[in-house]
C-alpha cells in the first residue's frame, strides 16, 4: 500500500510544519526568516500536489484551500504562509486555463463587463480532467521556488541605485533583506548606517555587528534617540513583516516612530519587501494583526512582587501607514505604495482572497 | 513500505551513535497523591482540571513535545479512566503526533515513588527521561538542560543522576508556592546541589558544615528558585527508588541521595533558568496565579488563542488588554470586560457586568449587573443577577442564584447549586459529597495545608491491627506459646502498622476483653464471663502498662468497651478486681480514673453503677491503708490531679477538653479521706 503510506506520511510533514509554525516565534520574531518559511510552504504544497489524491484542478484547489486554512490557522501573525497559499492557487488557475487553451483566465482585467457577463467563474468549469495538468502545476511551482530562492539577490542588487557615497542611512532592528542590501552596497561605497536597537528584543544589536563584520561604519542608538539623530540621516531603509493591501506594513515595534520622524525631517523612507510579503490583509482585522508575546523582556519574571500589582504587555508590530512610505523595493524593482493594489491583483487571484 | 524499511536500515547503520539516537523520553505523572484540590479532585482528577480552558495534562503534553520529547508514558491512579478517556480523544493519540504517549494505569500508585518503581521493574526507559507532573505548566526549553545533564554523565561517568530544572524568581512573587519554597546551596561552577531543603514553616536554617568544606572555591545559597517540578533524570534515578523503598516523593529522593553521596556516590544537579515560565499547579493558590499569568501571556506560545490542543471549536481571539473571546460569546449592553479576561465559546453574559482578571468556561449563563474579579469559573456554569464573585473557583454545572456573594477563596464544587440572597464568607468550600469524608480545614482552601489526610487511613489501618493482634493471641492460646514471645510478635506488629504505643494498648485491652464475646457469643453471664477472662495475658499487658498514663489509657479503653456492651456493665468490677488483682493496674490510676474521666451521661452512669464505686470504695481503703505513714503525700498528688487541664481521650467518643477541678463534686471517697 505505498499510496497510504505516502499520505500518511504526508500529514506527518505537515503536521510537524504546524507544530513548528505554532511553536515558531518565541520573542523575538520567527527563528526562520519568512523567506525560508515562505520556501518550506510552498515546497509542502508542492508535495501536497504530487501526492494528494485529485482528479481536476477543481479537488486540487479544494485541498489546497484546506490545508491553507489550517496553516494560516496556526500561526496568523505568519502572512507569508498565506500568501503562499494564494499563489499556488493562482498557478493552479493559470495551468487550468492554459491546458483549456483559453487566455481568458490570464485576461486580469476586472471590469464591470466581465463581472456582468461572466456570471462568476463557477467551480465547474475547474471539473475538467487533464493529463499534463499535475505535471504542468508542479512545474510553475518549481519556478515559484526559484523565484523565492533569488528575492534576496534580487533587491540587495539595487542597492547600488538607493545608497550613494558619505550617506547616512537609518535602520530599525534587524532584516535580513536589509542586511544583504547595505552589504552589497557596501562593496562599491563608503556610508554610515545607524541602528536602532528595537527594545526589548534589541534584534538591532545582532544587526549592527553583522554589519560592522562587513566592515561598514555602523552606530547603535536606543529607541528614544530616533528622532534625535534623524536630523542627521540621508535615508531611512527599513524592512517589515508585511505589506499591506492598503500599501501600509506591520513592521517590527518602533517602525512607526522612525516613520514618522522620518516624515518630520523629510528624510525618504525607503522599504525592502520581497514579493512573497504582499497580503491581501487590511490593517482593520483586528484580532490577527496584533502579536503579543511573552512580557518577559519588558519585565524579567525574576522580578518577583512588582509582578502582580502591573499589567505587562509586549507586543511585536507596528503599524505604518502607507502615507509614511516613499518607496518599497522589491525583488521586481522599486514602487510607490499607491501601485500595491495592481500588484496585488497580479499576484493573486481576487476569489482566493480570502481561503 | 519503502520508506519503512528504509528508517530500519538507518537505525542499523547508526546503532553506534545510538546514544545520539535513542528518542528522548518522558515520564508523566497524572496523579498529585495529595488531597489539595479536594472536593473538586473527587468528581475529576486534578490533571483534567481546565486551566484557562485547557485541561491541566494537556499543557504538560504539550511543553513535552515542544522540547522534543518522543515517548511519554502518562502514569494515572485516580480516576485514569477519565484521564485515559481524554487523551485517547487528544491531539496526542493521533497517529500523526510526534509525541507517542502511552497510558499506564494502576490503582496501586501511592506516590511517585511507586511510580518510578513501576517504571524500574516494566524497564521502560533505556535512556535520560524527563520527570514531570501532569499539572506542570511551562515554556521553558530544556534542552540546554538536557545537553548539560547528556555532558556531566559522559564526563563523570554516570555519578549525575538527576538535574532539576529551577526557575529565578526572587521571594514575594505570587508564583512562588510557599508549599515548595526551597533553601538550595549549590556549587557555582558544577551547578552540583550540595543541600536542598524545604523552608515551609521554618525560622532557622541549618546547612551541615561539609557543605562548606566540599572543596569547591564558591558555593551558592540560594533562596530565588522557583520549583518548576521537571527533572531530568537518568535511568538509575529508577533502580535507586527501587533499592530504597521508603523513597516516596522527589524530596526525598534528593535529600537520600545527598546524604548518602559519600557512600553511593551520586549527584544531583541544577539547572536554573531565567527565560521561559515553569511552575506547577499544586494548590488553589497556585492555580490562581498560573491561570492569571496564563492569561498574561507568561506562557507564550501557549496562549488561549494559540489552541495548541488542536481542538475544534476550541479557538479564540485575543484583543486589547488580554481579553480573549471564544466563538459565539454575547455580551450585554454596558458590560465591561476589563483586563486578563478569558470567555470560552457560547457563553452568554448579560447587561451592566463588570469583569476583570477571570476565566469564564464553555456554555456559561450570566445574569445582569454581576461582578466578577479573578473568578475561575469553569464550563456550564449558571449565574444569576446581581451576584458578587471575588477570587474563587466555581466548578463545572454550579448554579449560582439571584444576589449571592462569594468573597474570596471560595469554591464551589461541581454541580452545587447555591442561593439565593445569601453571602458566603472567605475561605468557603461547597460540595456535594458527604463531609464526612472531608474533615480538613475548609477556612484555607487556598493555602490549604491538610495534615489529617491520613486519618481515615489510620482507622483502617488499627482495625487490621486489631485483627493481627486477635489472630496473635488465639494462636498463642492454642499452641501455648510463651507471653513474651506473644509480646515480641505485637511489637513486630506494630512497626509494621506503624500503631503508637497507646494505640498498641488500647488495641490489645479491647481484644482480650473481647475475646470472650467472640469464642461464646453475646449470651454469656457475667459469672462465665470473668471466669473465662484468661490470666495467662497478664504477662503481656504488664509489658505495655507501665507509666501512669499507660494505666489510665487502659482503663478507658476498658471503658469504651463496656459502655458498647451495655449487659455486661456488671462485669466491668469484675474485671476491675481482676486487673488489680493481677497487678496490671494499680489502684491510684483506677481512682484517678474514676475522678476524673466521667465526659459522658453513659460513662458517668457507669460510674455511679453501684457496683463500681463500693468496690473502689474498697480499694481505696486498702490504698489509704498502704499509703499510711505517708499521708502527706496524697493532697499534693490530689491537687496536681485537679488542677490541671487535660484532655480527656476517648477513642471513638468525642474529644474535648475537660477541666478535671470542675469535675462532679470530686468524688465523695476524696472528701472523706480529708475527714
Amino acid at each position: 500500500m505505498p499510496g497510504a503510506d505516502k499520505e500518511a506520511d504526508l500529514t506527518e510533514r505537515i503536521e510537524a510544519f504546524l507544530a513548528d509554525l505554532k511553536r515558531g516565534g518565541c520573542g523575538t520574531g520567527p527563528i526562520r526568516g519568512s523567506g525560508e518559511t515562505a520556501r518550506e510552504t510552498t515546497a509542502l504544497l508542492r508535495k501536497v500536489t504530487a501526492q494528494a489524491r485529485w482528479s481536476s484542478a477543481g479537488d486540487l484547489m479544494e485541498i489546497i484551500r484546506k490545508e491553507g486554512r489550517r496553516m494560516t490557522a496556526a500561526q496568523p501573525s505568519e502572512t507569508t504562509v498565506g500568501n503562499m497559499v494564494l499563489r499556488v492557487l493562482k498557478i493552479i488557475r493559470e495551468e487550468y486555463a492554459r491546458s483549456r487553451g483559453s487566455s481568458e483566465e490570464t485576461d486580469q482585467q476586472e471590469s464591470l463587463h466581465k463581472l456582468l457577463t461572466s456570471g462568476g467563474l463557477s467551480e465547474e468549469n475547474f471539473r475538467q480532467h487533464f493529463v499534463h495538468l499535475k505535471a504542468n502545476v508542479i512545474e510553475a511551482i518549481n519556478e515559484l521556488l526559484t523565484e523565492l530562492d533569488g528575492t534576496t539577490d534580487n533587491i540587495a542588487m539595487q542597492a547600488l541605485e538607493h545608497i550613494h557615497s558619505n550617506e547616512v542611512i537609518m535602520t530599525v532592528g534587524r532584516s535580513r533583506t536589509v542586511e544583504a542590501f547595505l552589504k552589497d552596497a557596501a562593496r562599491k561605497r563608503k556610508f554610515h548606517v545607524i541602528v536602532a536597537e528595537c527594545a526589548p528584543f534589541c534584534q538591532g544589536h545582532e544587526m549592527a555587528t553583522n554589519l560592522s563584520k562587513a566592515s561598514i561604519e555602523t552606530t547603535v542608538i536606543a529607541d528614544a534617540a530616533i528622532f534625535a539623530v534623524m536630523s542627521r540621516v540621508n535615508k531611512v531603509i527599513i524592512g517589515t513583516q508585511t505589506v499591506l493591501a492598503n500599501g501600509g506594513l506591520r513592521a517590527v515595534n518602533g517602525t512607526h516612530t522612525v516613520a514618522l520622524a522620518a516624515r518630520h525631517h523629510s528624510t525618504p523612507l525607503i522599504v525592502c519587501a520581497p514579493m512573497f510579503k504582499l497580503s491581501p490583509q487590511f490593517p482593520n482585522e483586528e484580532d490577527t494583526f496584533h502579536k503579543f508575546v511573552s512580557p518577559h523582556e519588558v519585565l524579567p519574571f525574576t522580578e518577583g512582587e512588582i509582578l502582580s500589582k502591573v499589567n505587562v504587555h509586549c507586543p511585536v508590530f507596528d503599524y505604518v501607514p502607507p502615507e509614511l512610505i516613499t518607496l518599497f523595493i522589491s525583488n521586481i524593482g522599486g514602487n510607490a505604495p499607491s501601485y500595491i493594489y495592481r500588484l496585488m491583483s497580479e499576484l493573486y487571484h481576487p476569489e482566493d482572497h480570502d481561503l | 513500505m519503502s520508506s519503512r524499511g528504509g528508517k530500519q536500515k538507518k537505525g542499523n547503520v547508526t546503532s553506534e551513535q545510538e546514544e545520539e539516537e535513542q528518542p528522548l523520553q518522558a515520564v508523566l505523572v497524572a496523579d498529585s497523591f495529595n488531597r489539595r484540590f479536594f472536593p473538586i479532585s473527587k468528581d475529576q482528577p486534578r490533571a483534567l482540571l481546565p486551566l484557562g480552558n485547557v485541561a491541566m495534562i494537556d499543557y504538560t503534553l504539550e511543553f513535552l513535545t515542544s522540547t522534543g520529547v518522543q515517548e511519554t508514558f502518562v502514569f494515572c491512579c485516580w480516576m485514569s479512566n477519565k484521564i485515559k478517556d481524554h487523551l485517547l480523544k487528544s491531539k496526542w493519540c493521533r497517529p500523526t503526533s510526534p509525541n507517542v504517549v502511552h497510558i499506564i494505569t494502576s490503582d496501586l500508585y501511592r506516590s511517585l515513588g511507586d511510580v518510578l518503581r513501576d517504571v524500574d521493574a516494566k524497564n521502560l526507559v533505556r535512556n535520560d527521561f524527563i520527570l514531570v507532573y501532569g499539572d506542570v505548566v511551562s515554556n521553558i526549553d530544556v534542552s540546554q538542560a538536557l545537553q548539560e545533564h547528556r555532558h556531566r554523565r559522559k564526563v563523570d561517568k554516570n555519578i549525575s543522576v538527576m538535574t532539576m530544572v529551577f526557575k529565578e524568581s526572587s521571594p514575594g512573587h505570587k508564583s512562588r508556592c510557599e508549599e515548595d519554597d526551597v533553601i538550595v546551596a549549590m556549587d557555582s561552577k558544577s551547578k552540583r546541589v550540595l543541600h536542598y531543603q524545604k523552608t515551609q514553616g521554618l525560622k532557622k536554617l541549618q546547612f551541615p558544615m561539609n557543605i562548606f568544606q566540599h572543596g569547591s572555591d564558591e558555593f551558592e545559597i540560594r533562596h530565588d528558585l522557583l520549583d518548576c517540578h521537571i527533572s531530568i533524570c537518568s535511568p538509575q534515578v529508577a533502580e535507586l527508588f527501587t533499592d530504597n523503598f521508603d523513597y516516596q516523593t522527589r524530596n526525598d529522593f534528593v535529600r537520600g541521595i545527598l546524604v548518602n553521596e559519600e557512600i553511593l556516590g551520586n549527584q544531583i544537579h541544577l539547572y536554573v533558568t531565567q527565560d521561559g515560565y515553569g511552575a506547577r499547579v499544586s494548590n488553589l493558590q497556585m492555580y490562581d496565579s498560573v491561570s492569571s499569568d496564563m492569561v498574561r501571556r507568561w506562557v507564550y506560545p501557549l496562549t488561549p488563542e494559540a489552541n495548541f490542543t488542536d481542538q475544534q471549536g476550541q479557538g479564540c481571539t485575543h484583543s486589547r488588554h488580554n481579553v480573549y473571546r471564544g466563538a459565539e460569546v454575547s455580551l450585554g449592553h454596558g458590560s465591561q470586560m476589563e483586563e486578563n479576561v478569558l470567555i470560552g465559546r457560547d457563553t452568554s453574559i448579560g447587561a451592566n457586568c463588570h469583569i476583570s482578571n477571570s476565566v469564564i468556561g464553555n456554555n456559561c449563563t450570566i445574569g445582569d449587573n454581576v461582578v466578577l474579579d479573578r473568578a475561575h469559573m469553569w464550563n456550564n456554569v449558571h449565574i444569576s443577577s446581581n451576584v458578587e464573585i471575588h477570587q474563587s473557583v466555581v466548578c463545572d454545572g454550579a448554579v449560582v442564584k439571584e444576589a449571592v456573594h462569594l468573597n474570596k477563596q471560595c469554591v464551589l464544587a461541581y454541580n452545587v447549586v447555591i442561593g439565593p440572597n445569601l453571602s458566603l464568607p472567605d475561605g468557603t468550600v461547597v460540595s456535594m459529597h458527604h463531609p464526612e469524608e472531608e474533615e480538613e480545614d475548609d477556612d484555607d482552601e487556598f493555602l490549604s495545608d491538610d495534615q489529617e489526610v491520613g486519618h481515615s487511613k489510620d482507622k483502617t489501618r488499627q482495625k487490621a491491627f486489631q485483627l493481627e493482634v486477635l489472630g496473635t493471641l488465639q494462636r498463642g492460646l492454642e499452641e501455648n506459646i510463651v507471653c513474651d514471645n506473644l509480646v515480641l510478635e505485637i511489637n513486630s506488629l506494630k512497626y509494621a502498622y506503624n500503631i503508637t504505643l497507646k494505640e498498641v494498648m488500647q488495641i490489645l485491652t479491647r481484644v482480650v476483653l473481647e475475646y470472650p464475646f467472640q469464642q461464646q457469643g453475646t449470651q454469656l453471664t457475667t459469672l462465665q464471663y470473668t471466669g473465662s477472662l484468661l490470666p495467662t495475658w497478664s504477662p503481656v499487658f504488664k509489658n505495655y502498662i507501665k507509666r501512669a498514663q499507660d494505666h489510665l489509657d487502659c482503663l478507658s479503653a476498658v471503658e469504651e468497651l463496656f459502655l458498647e456492651q451495655d449487659t455486661h456493665q456488671t462485669a466491668m468490677v469484675k474485671v476491675l478486681m481482676k486487673m488489680y488483682q493481677l497487678e496490671i493496674l494499680e489502684e491510684e490510676a483506677i481512682l484517678k480514673w474514676f475522678s476524673t474521666g466521667a465526659t459522658n451521661d453513659k460513662s458517668r452512669q457507669l460510674r455511679k453503677n453501684q457496683g463500681v464505686s463500693t468496690t473502689l470504695q474498697s480499694l481505696y481503703i486498702t490504698a489509704r491503708k498502704a499509703l499510711c505513714g505517708e499521708r502527706d503525700c496524697f493532697p499534693v498528688r490530689r491537687t496536681s490531679v485537679c488542677g490541671t487541664v487535660r484532655p480527656v481521650q476517648t477513642p471513638g467518643l468525642n474529644t474535648e477538653v475537660f477541666l478535671s477541678s470542675s469535675a462532679p463534686e470530686v468524688y465523695p471517697v476524696v472528701e472523706r479521706s480529708r475527714g
